[in-house]
């Protein structure tokens, strides 16, 4: 990350734009819609509390991104006589056909709706991702002639199995929204449920809904619901939540952005029956709940009605497998979900592989994609008679960064920006339309100051201790007291006689060998260097270096692809 | 890029002193010194002790003369007034900064060349005078600005980066101002800072001319084999004396020399040196001792601690009976005699 | 010639030769002060040796009802006590005049003139006869000669009994002792010798407003009117006695009633290094402090003289200028540290420099240089010299304007610092007189600044930047030059039908008015321009625009204020014509008579 992030602060939005695909196909995507894993674990957060932007940022190389096409990858003229099936097109299957075929496997994508994406456009509202964007990244992979049957479901995995392809990928996702079987949920249509919900105002089934609305749950579906509900027409919205602020499953700017909308978020109250009467939904009660943070647990208060004319139920969705046989050798658990190798993404049938939200459950687009490299490899192995569970190692890199006496190759000054604000669409404007995208992006300058706030954790401070003459400098010189020289001890008593006390349990210390003059250890606490490389650029014997550590991340048939991850420091 | 500024990030746990300042609040700007260079272990340990002691950072004042240690003033407490004087001459600059405000804290840095051979006279009587101040020797037996030239502090014997030895014999600050009656003498090594800022501290709170005198190896010119000013050589033939801890004033007193090697020395403000692992009848307050003892250890020997200290001789001010508000804040109609009486006086001179 | 001396009322000169460290010093102050007190206009020159004891050394003492108050160089009366320098000292007495000698033993005839008057008093053996102590036989010979001189000057013998009664207030025996020894070279000459001679003295009221001081002690009473709190310096004549003097002041004045304590700082330095060091600390930090020295000290001070003038820091230096080069001869009036002073230091450096001719000007202007340093941050000199500073000079009364407030220059307080947004820059925003704003340590963290003498720009921060450093240099001339307005204006004294206009400074004012009056009289009229500080400002520059050409009288072989006008003004080189006098005694205004004459 902190490699595209560089390219980015240095203009070169098209290389960070690639930097970024080879890790993950959709940057500009996933640059809108992602739930940011990656955050909580930037270092950015220890210092100042907010990570650095790094999904606002993927959105900036994508939407300043130039021509690409040269810089993909070569597709053969000539197949190379292999055939594979995907199933669903989401990201998972498109991940697969964009690492395939460049190999020259055949890739036949069975997909139901008449538009390729899966969840990516039935799921997120375009006011979130624009329609263009998804076509353009999707394109880019169909575009790589990928066969792509739409209307297609897939409704016997036997019949497809008979067509002797060479592998067969299943990644239809978690279709399934979740029930809520309480009195009065058959007794009306105005009771929806959230993803199909989105999917048929995705696709233009349906373009209106009552003034109150209820949105039950709340988690990411259950905003996209709520601030869709307040584009088709919903003025009283009302998201339903059984517990209290930090139990909920939506993302902070998710629920922000949804309560900048006017939504109201209502807390510890849990659904007890649908009112209906003659047919016509006039709301739903509600048992009010008293939150007992201690024990964790909820007490009933009372109970109130709330009324509405569309419930919209947003509760979670689950997998469905109602089309493959069970007989195909694909075992499944009591669950109904089937039975995936978490390394190679097959199933106990080989030859048939799982993947996105279909291989365990829903998740995210960005395991989603994971997924999709992984079984790609597996797919290709099995293809050519390789065992799937041969995987190509990850290797690394790790190359100086010291260019002058004081030089560095990077930009090694901390900003003290705070994050940078996404601005959006004014209120007035964003509702007269469904697809007007909220998020405006980051601007230039914007842009400039949030990609100075990242640590650089790929350039990693290496020391070698025999040239070490304790001279204190680097020590003295830490801006956050991360270097400290001391007699080595267990780890635990060590932390405590730290320049600072390192007090992050999760983010491992390193200790040196003993150093040559006093047999002391040189200790380093990583869990807030900001990489400013000044401990090496005071060490007047290089002891300290600053090196940029490559972590080479294997693709089907491309084994030493180069993506600078995060890591640790690095003691030699 | 280029070299940067030392990064105002922080570590979240970064503490503050009584006076709700961080230890970052007592930086100067970035040292231009060679990298490693004991100069800038000396600045930071004096963040350090002035941030302990909870000093008001513009009541120090700093100075220094000219040479590499006189440019590190400015690598420390930048809410200070700073004096980068002439080759020398800083110990003059103190003691007329402190004739005019006594209430300053005056940290004077200097070097071996700045201090034993052009100022040598200015520090000799800077410490005759007692002048309320931390004369900082920051001591590395080279001239490191003109590339490499033997200190008056060089030892015998000691090579040059050329290989080629000293053969005068060293002025040794220590035994100079133990001769001279100075009423503060230390000696420390830039690599020690467990050692070093106790004695800063008290230096810092010593009411008279503290002298600590720090070998603080230069990296570029005197690191090598055959320097007796090197991090090894320093690390191998260190002798630590005393180690000195000080105690902040309203802790209890103690003040004589306890039968298991420990002394304590109450300061003039009430505060106490307190001496642990002190040699068996080494008595910091005895300046005939202190220079036997000295005299006793082997010639390589670099012996560190607070050595002497004699917190109740009168400074400057005492000696001339000045007035306790310092000179530069009296009321000028304090000071003016006024028509009537010149008009009076002049029948002297008729 | 005799006729003439007959009439001659308040208008002589009398030379004493005596041996140095015998208490001459004594009787012959005593002398001085009792012709002051009659209310006549008298002028005493010490020419002494840089000895303590068995040199030779004169003390002249000219009398002149019209003021002229220069040296004589024509005696009517030689006192020689000295048996070393008989020679020279007879060679001096001028035709027709008198020499009183020791006749306790018999003067060799190869020395005797048949022109003049030998008065001998036997004097050793006067006192021989009444004093038992060997040295107070020495001490009361010269009170005795004095006794001698009281008679044949006809000096009052109230006043002089009343000096003594003052002298020796609360010590009896000495009082008595003097009183006795006056009496016996009084009653000597009464006895022996026609009393008074031909020219002798007559009571006046010219001093009604007038005090006898030396120029000395009247800065070191300027420094203690200025308020200044510190002062440093090293021993060197003839300086030192501007050190004593304010220390005496200050044990007078200083002492606070309420502490006891006192109320300033003397530093006796280890050299003149130190000296100027610790007047700059301590101006640094807000007290007026000052050093006085010599121009061997100033040779020393030159190093941090640049210093305070490019990190412009106030600093006061009273230079009591004497013979050089080198160490010259120390006890010896000069005025050959002109251009040092101006330019003190390496590199582009320029100071302020005042000149005063007298003391009382050396009061006023020891003041004014306190308020210049401080306004314009940056070190003044007060270029005063031998003859005005250990010399008693018959001067108006100081007089003080209660009013007066010292001007501390541009100094930031703490409130100022608070409304202050962003970081303090020590040398930018500057006023209409180029100076910049300072701040003291101790008042505020946002006042901090860094003060170095390496390269710096307008923010106070280090740079080697060719352009920052020449704004801050370009500036700081400009300063200089805007000091110009500050400065005592140069005292202009014009006469009709000048041809020519004479310029001088300092000590050789007394000289110089008596020969422009002189040659008026010869009907050589010419105007007259002394010059009492530098940068010379508008004055200066149009005085030089009226003659076609100029005499500089001065007290140098090399012609320093000639050379500083040629090199800070516009005019001309030749436009300057020289009179030097630079052998280290007083001038007199026949030199300047004469150098002017026989140059036109």
């Amino acid at each position: 990350m902190p490699q595209y992030i560089r390219l980015i602060a240095q203009g070169k939005y098209t290389d960070a734009y690639m930097v970024n695909r080879e890790s993950n196909v959709f940057p500009a995507i996933l640059g809108r819609t992602c739930d940011r894993p990656c955050e909580p674990a930037c270092r950015r957060g220890r210092l100042d509390g907010a990570p650095v932007a790094i999904c606002r940022l993927k959105r900036v190389a994508a939407d300043l991104k130039g021509d690409i096409s040269h810089l993909l990858p070569k597709i053969p003229t000539e197949s190379n006589g292999k055939r594979v099936a995907l199933i669903g097109a989401g990201p998972s299957s498109l991940t697969v056909a964009n690492d395939l075929r460049p190999l020259g496997y055949e890739v036949t994508i069975f997909e139901k709706q008449n538009k390729p994406g899966g969840l990516m456009r039935s799921n997120i509202p375009s006011f979130r991702l624009p329609e263009k964007v998804l076509d353009d990244e999707v394109g880019t992979i169909l575009d790589m002639g990928v066969d792509i049957r739409y209307n297609s479901p897939v409704s016997s995995l036997q019949g497809l199995l008979n067509d002797k392809y060479d592998a067969v990928f299943v990644g239809t996702g978690a279709p399934r929204g979740k029930e809520l079987d309480l009195p009065g949920r058959k007794d009306t249509d105005r009771i929806h449920i959230g993803i199909d919900w989105l999917e048929s105002v995705a696709f233009g089934h349906i373009d209106k809904i009552g003034e109150r609305v209820l949105i039950i749950g709340v988690g990411n579906t259950a905003m996209d619901c709520c601030r869709s509900s307040r584009r088709l027409g919903g003025k009283d919205i009302k998201v339903m939540a059984r517990r209290p602020r930090g139990y909920f499953k939506a993302s902070p700017w998710e629920l922000d952005d949804a309560e900048e909308e006017g939504i109201d978020i209502v807390i510890n109250h849990a659904p007890k029956r649908f009112v209906v009467e003659n047919g016509v939904l006039k709301g739903m009660e509600f048992e009010r709940l008293e939150w007992d943070a201690e024990a964790k647990k909820s007490r009933v208060i009372d109970e109130v009605f709330l009324p509405a004319d569309d419930v919209i139920l947003a509760i979670g969705q689950e997998n469905a497998f109602p089309w493959i046989e069970r007989d195909l050798g694909i075992e499944f658990d009591k669950w109904g979900m089937p039975t995936v190798d978490k390394a190679t993404f097959q199933s106990t049938r080989p030859g048939v592989f799982f993947g996105g939200d279909a291989a365990w459950g829903p998740k995210n687009i960005i395991w989603a994609v994971a997924h999709g490299h992984q079984a790609a490899i597996s797919i290709h192995n099995h293809c050519q008679g390789v065992p799937v569970t041969d995987r190509p190692k990850q290797g690394s890199n790790l190359v100086s960064q010291k260019m002058g006496i004081s030089e560095w190759s990077y930009h090694n000054d901390y900003n003290p920006s705070k994050r940078q604000k996404m601005q959006h669409v004014e209120l007035t404007k964003r509702f007269q339309q469904l697809n007007i995208e909220v998020e405006l992006g980051f601007d230039p300058e914007q842009t400039a100051r949030e990609v100075q706030r990242c640590l650089n954790c790929d350039i990693e401070t290496v020391f070698v201790e025999k040239r070490c003459i304790e001279c204190d400098a680097c020590v003295d010189i830490c801006p956050v007291q991360c270097l400290t020289i001391t007699r080595d001890g267990e780890e635990s008593e060590l932390r405590t006689r730290l320049s600072a006390p390192a007090t992050n349990l999760e983010q491992a210390i390193y200790a040196s060998n003993p150093l040559p003059q006093t047999g002391r250890a040189m200790v380093k606490d990583e869990d807030v260097c900001v990489h400013c490389g000044l401990c090496a650029e005071r060490c007047p014997t290089a002891a300290w270096d600053m090196q940029k550590f490559d972590l080479l991340i294997p693709y089907a048939g491309a084994p030493n692809s180069g993506v600078s991850c995060t890591t640790s420091s690095v003691l030699a | 890029m280029p070299s940067i500024a030392k990064p105002i990030a922080t570590h979240p746990t970064l503490q503050r002193n009584a006076l709700g300042l961080t230890i970052r609040d007592y930086e100067g700007s970035m040292s231009t010194l060679c990298a490693g260079c004991g100069h800038d272990s000396i600045t930071a340990a004096i963040i350090r002790a002035l941030w302990e002691l909870d000093t008001q950072p513009h009541m120090v004042a700093k100075l220094s003369g000219i040479g590499c240690s006189s440019k590190t003033p400015t690598y420390f407490l930048s809410g200070a007034h700073g004096f980068n004087s002439a080759h020398g001459r800083m110990p003059a600059i103190v003691t007329g900064a402190g004739a005019a405000d006594r209430d300053l804290l005056y940290i004077g840095v200097s070097g071996d060349g700045d201090s034993l051979s052009i100022g040598l006279g200015q520090m000799c009587h800077a410490i005759r005078r007692n002048i309320r101040m931390a004369y900082i020797l920051e001591n590395n037996g080279v001239y490191g600005l003109t590339k490499g030239q033997f200190s008056a502090s060089s030892d015998i014997g000691s090579k040059s980066k050329r290989g080629e030895p000293n053969r005068m014999a060293p002025i040794d600050p220590v035994r100079l101002a133990l001769s001279l009656g100075a009423t503060f003498i230390a000696r420390s090594f830039s690599g020690d800072k467990e050692q070093l800022v106790p004695i800063l501290k008290a230096a810092f709170t010593h009411r008279g001319f503290a002298l600590v005198d720090v070998v603080s190896p230069c990296v570029t010119f005197n690191d090598h084999e055959g320097s007796t000013k090197s991090y090894k050589h320093t690390r191998k033939n260190t002798l630590r004396a005393t180690q000195a801890d000080w105690v902040p004033p309203q802790s209890e007193i103690l003040a004589q020399i306890s039968k298991s090697g420990t002394t304590s020395v109450a300061m003039h403000d009430g505060s106490v040196v307190h001496f642990s692992t002190v040699p068996k009848d080494y008595d910091p307050t005895d300046r005939r001792k202190v220079a036997a003892y000295l005299d006793d250890q082997p010639a390589n020997a670099v012996v560190t601690g607070l050595l002497y200290i004699d917190p109740n001789a009168p400074d400057m001010h005492e000696l001339g009976q000045s007035s306790p508000t310092p000179l530069r804040d009296l009321a000028y109609e304090k000071l003016c005699p006024g028509s009537a009486e010149l008009e009076r006086m002049q029948e002297e001179f008729r | 010639m005799h006729d003439v001396l007959r009439t001659r009322v308040n208008d002589f000169a009398v030379k004493l030769a005596n041996v140095n460290g015998t208490g001459s010093a004594s009787a012959n102050g005593l002398l001085m002060q009792a012709i002051f007190r009659m209310g006549i206009p008298v002028c005493g020159k010490n020419l002494f040796p840089s000895n303590i004891q068995g040199l030779p050394t004169w003390y002249e003492i000219r009398v002149n009802k019209e003021g002229y108050s220069a040296r004589a160089l024509d005696y009517d009366l030689m006192v020689a006590m000295n048996s070393q320098t008989y020679d020279r000292d007879i060679k001096e007495v001028r035709p027709g005049g008198y020499l009183l000698y020791d006749s306790s033993w018999p003067l060799d005839p190869d020395l005797h003139r048949e022109d003049i008057t030998f008065l001998g008093v036997p004097l050793a053996e006067l006192c021989n006869q009444n004093f038992d102590d060997p040295r107070v036989r020495i001490l009361m010979k010269n009170i005795a000669y004095a006794g001698a001189m009281v008679a044949t000057l006809d000096i009052d013998m109230d006043v002089v009994n009343a000096l003594l009664e003052e002298k020796f207030a609360g010590k009896k025996a000495l009082a008595d002792s003097n009183r006795k020894a006056l009496l016996l070279g009084y009653q000597y000459a009464k006895d022996h010798f026609e009393c008074p001679l031909p020219f002798r003295l007559e009571k006046m009221d010219a001093n009604k407003d007038k005090i006898l001081i030396d120029g000395n002690t009247a800065t070191a009473l300027g420094a203690i009117y200025a308020g200044c709190t510190v002062a440093a310096w090293y021993p060197i004549t003839p300086a030192t006695s501007v050190m004593d003097g304010f220390k005496g002041f200050c044990e007078q004045y200083r002492k606070d009633p309420e502490t006891g304590k006192n109320n300033y700082l003397i530093i006796q330095a280890e050299d003149e290094l130190a000296a100027i060091g610790m007047v700059l600390g301590a101006s640094w930090n807000g007290a007026r402090a000052f050093t006085s020295t010599a121009g061997p000290g100033l040779s020393l001070m030159n190093e941090l003289l640049g210093f305070g003038y490019y990190a412009e820091i106030p600093a006061v230096v009273v230079d009591v200028q004497r013979v050089g080069p080198s160490t010259g001869m120390p006890t010896r009036t000069q005025q050959s540290d002109v251009m040092m002073a101006a330019y003190a230091s390496h590199g582009d450096t320029r100071h302020i420099l005042l000149f005063p001719a007298n003391p009382n000007e050396c009061f006023h202007f020891a003041v004014k240089a306190f308020d210049l340093a401080e306004r314009f941050q940056t070190p003044v000199i007060l270029m005063s010299d031998l003859d005005i500073g250990m010399n008693d000079w018959v001067v108006p009364r100081l007089t003080w304007d209660d009013s007066y407030k010292p001007d501390r220059g541009r100094v930031l307080n703490a409130e100022d610092l608070e409304k202050k947004i962003g970081k303090f820059q020590r040398y930018n925003q500057e006023d209409e007189n180029f100076v910049a704003a300072r701040t003291l340590p101790g008042v505020s963290q946002k006042g901090a600044y860094f003060t170095r003498g390496s390269g710096h720009n307008k923010f106070g921060g280090y740079t080697e930047i060719p352009d920052e450093y020449q704004e801050v240099m370009d500036r700081l001339k400009k300063k200089h030059a805007a000091a110009a307005k500050f400065i005592p204006e140069p005292e202009y004294v014009p006469r009709e039908g000048a041809k020519f206009g004479v310029i001088a400074m300092g000590g050789c004012d007394p000289a110089v008015r008596e020969a422009l009056d002189q040659l008026d009289r010869q009907g050589t009229p010419a105007d007259y321009l002394r010059i009492r500080g530098f940068p010379f400002g508008e004055v200066v520059e149009r005085f030089l625009a009226k003659h076609d050409f100029y005499f500089v009288v001065e007290q140098s072989r090399d012609a320093q204020l000639r050379s500083l006008l040629i090199l800070e003004t516009a005019v001309p080189k030749e436009k300057l014509r020289s009179v030097l006098v630079y052998g280290g005694f007083p001038l007199s205004s026949r030199h300047v008579v004469q150098g002017i004459l026989s140059q036109i």
